[in-house]
């Protein structure tokens, strides 16, 4: 779809006169379409396909109010006395940047990829094509070094503003310079194809590596901690750099009068925080702040062959720290499910 | 010792050997240093009889204690925090909203009844606190869990605040609290404006109230 719309694009909300900081009746010689309220119209701006450059980025928006409706009579499209909602257009966003904690604006020339269902809005000339759709092929080949189910991505092509957003969650993005980051399938949203994106041997995550910027998702800001720490597995968003985690148990609770009370019986429960994933090395690891976590995504299943992991996704609740397997066996130290079994 | 606020839904505690913490059972996020997470069966202080007393009054939210040295930092749930310093006054909030809090502090739990008869239990149940709320009371640092941003409203002598139940997350101080209703007409035929039932809380001390009427 080519961005200067036809004319059912002229009788979208956009001009109802209660559209904030348009109230202006709108000059003469306006454009396309005089008398319509269109916030962003350019003078010059093509009819077909393409997609205008912005204009410098130090121009104040005063300036460029000005010129757009001829006055300083022209509202601006922006806040009202430093309150209110912030008005934006094809040019006023945000260059891959963050619109707001919870939109990220990515200024698109070629393609990028992207979870599906991610994108909220756009302006330019943007297609968006299924991986693995034909002439992509070549491309994911090269960028796409994972078992990934391809239908969860798409490519985004062409030239505009993208707008990415997921249920309000937290977006952040991460600049790699030769590096490398691994983060969980569910949270991450979109990637440069400057990255390639390869599935980690831990199950359930993703590792980006090379150079260029990704969006991942959080809930809560992300909270960057350096090595030696133990995370909450849940609490996990990803790490950089630092060599793969390992699985830490606590069995200290499990000992003296009272553990072995607990151990016998699984009264008084488990702490909750017998389990958790150990980093050391050099590098970070990402915390998002809360527990609560976004939907695994498939990552796709690794071939089964010797040596190789099993890869896959780990069950969605907390249970996956018990790595499966009849764990719950009395004397092994793992009667925290008992006890929740039972409520205490 | 004390919380410090990482961000909007995470906090960080400072643990030294010889103190303690009480949080609820998995809210721990991360911590570096020798940490040991115990979980408490008495749901918190006080020994068997306050824990019986706890599991009656259905304010038995599983904490469990953190003890060691190292920093240990908390958030649940993707609520926000906020942590409220006690110097010596009490502070009455709802179990469930406890993240953590220090060792320090006093924890108790107080009947709705004591505090206004009949009208505090109807009160209770508005509020969704049900017919006990915990007190916690001394010297220290006590994080709160909130659905939306928390602020604090002052309550100072003379001029009550109202607060709708909904919002209402803990108080401080020396304040007598009361439901205020404006039951109308239009309540009973399905006009209401929603906010029939308002706390009226007067005194000295202060409120806090979350920026959202969900409920944990």
């Amino acid at each position: 779809m080519s961005y200067p719309p036809q004319p059912p694009y002229g009788q979208s909300p956009y001009d109802q006169p209660t559209q904030p900081g348009f109230a202006a009746p709108p000059p003469p010689g306006y454009g396309p379409q005089p008398g319509q309220g269109y916030p962003p119209p350019a003078p010059g701006y093509p009819q077909q396909g393409g997609y205008p450059p912005p204009p410098p980025p130090q121009q104040p928006q005063q300036a460029y109010a000005q010129e757009q409706f001829g006055g300083p009579q022209a509202p601006l499209p922006s806040t009202h006395g430093g309150s209110g909602p912030v008005v934006y257009d094809a040019f006023s966003l945000p260059v891959n940047d963050n619109v707001n904690p919870y939109a990220f604006s990515v200024d698109l020339n070629g393609s990028y990829f992207l979870q599906k269902g991610k994108m909220v809005a756009y302006y330019g000339d943007i297609t968006f094509k299924g991986v693995g759709a034909g002439v992509l092929d070549r491309m994911i080949g090269q960028h796409f070094n994972s078992p990934m189910h391809a239908a969860d991505w798409v490519v985004a092509q062409g030239r505009g503003k993208l707008l990415l957003a997921d249920r309000a969650f937290d977006l952040n993005s991460y600049d790699l310079d030769e590096g490398n980051l691994t983060v969980r399938s569910g949270n991450l949203l979109a990637f440069d194809p400057s990255l390639r994106l390869k599935q980690s041997i831990i199950p359930g995550f993703l590792t980006l590596i090379g150079t260029g910027k990704f969006v991942a998702a959080s809930n809560g800001p992300v909270h960057f901690v350096e090595p030696p720490i133990r995370v909450d597995p849940q609490a996990l968003v990803g790490w950089a750099d630092c060599p793969a985690p390992c699985h830490h148990y606590d069995h200290d609770y499990m000992h003296g009068l009272i553990g072995g009370i607990r151990r016998l019986t699984g009264l008084g429960g488990a702490s909750g925080e017998e389990h958790q994933f150990e980093f050391i090395g050099a590098g970070q690891v990402l915390l998002q702040s809360s527990e609560k976590l976004m939907a695994e995504r498939s990552v796709g299943q690794v071939d089964a062959e010797a040596g190789v992991p099993v890869g896959g996704v780990p069950s969605q609740p907390a249970a996956s720290g018990h790595g499966g397997g009849n764990l719950n066996v009395p004397g092994l130290g793992n009667l925290g499910d008992l006890g929740r079994r039972f409520g205490l | 010792m004390g919380f410090t606020k990482i961000n909007g839904k995470m906090v960080e505690a400072l643990l030294v050997p010889g103190q303690r913490l009480f949080s609820q059972r998995g809210a721990m996020l991360a911590y570096t240093g020798d940490v040991r997470f115990t979980p408490n069966i008495t749901g918190g202080q006080g020994g068997v009889m306050s824990m019986i007393g706890r599991r009656v009054a259905n304010e038995d939210t599983p904490l469990m204690t953190v003890e060691g040295q190292g920093r240990v930092m908390f958030g649940h749930g993707g609520h926000h925090v906020h942590v409220i310093d006690l110097v010596g006054d009490t502070l009455y909030v709802e179990a469930d909203r406890l993240l953590a809090f220090e060792g320090t502090l006093r924890q108790s739990t107080m009947f709705m009844g004591s505090q206004g008869g009949v009208m505090g239990m109807v009160r209770g149940q508005v509020t969704g606190q049900g017919l006990f709320t915990t007190k916690l009371e001394g010297q220290g640092a006590v994080a709160v869990m909130a659905h939306g941003g928390v602020f604090e409203l002052p309550i100072v002598p003379g001029q009550s605040v109202h607060v709708d139940p909904q919002a209402y997350v803990a108080h401080r101080g020396q304040v007598q609290n009361k439901l205020s209703t404006a039951l109308g007409w239009r309540d009973m035929i399905g006009r209401g404006s929603g906010e029939a039932f308002q706390l009226e809380l007067s005194g000295q001390g202060a409120v806090y109230v979350q920026a959202s009427e969900e409920k944990l």
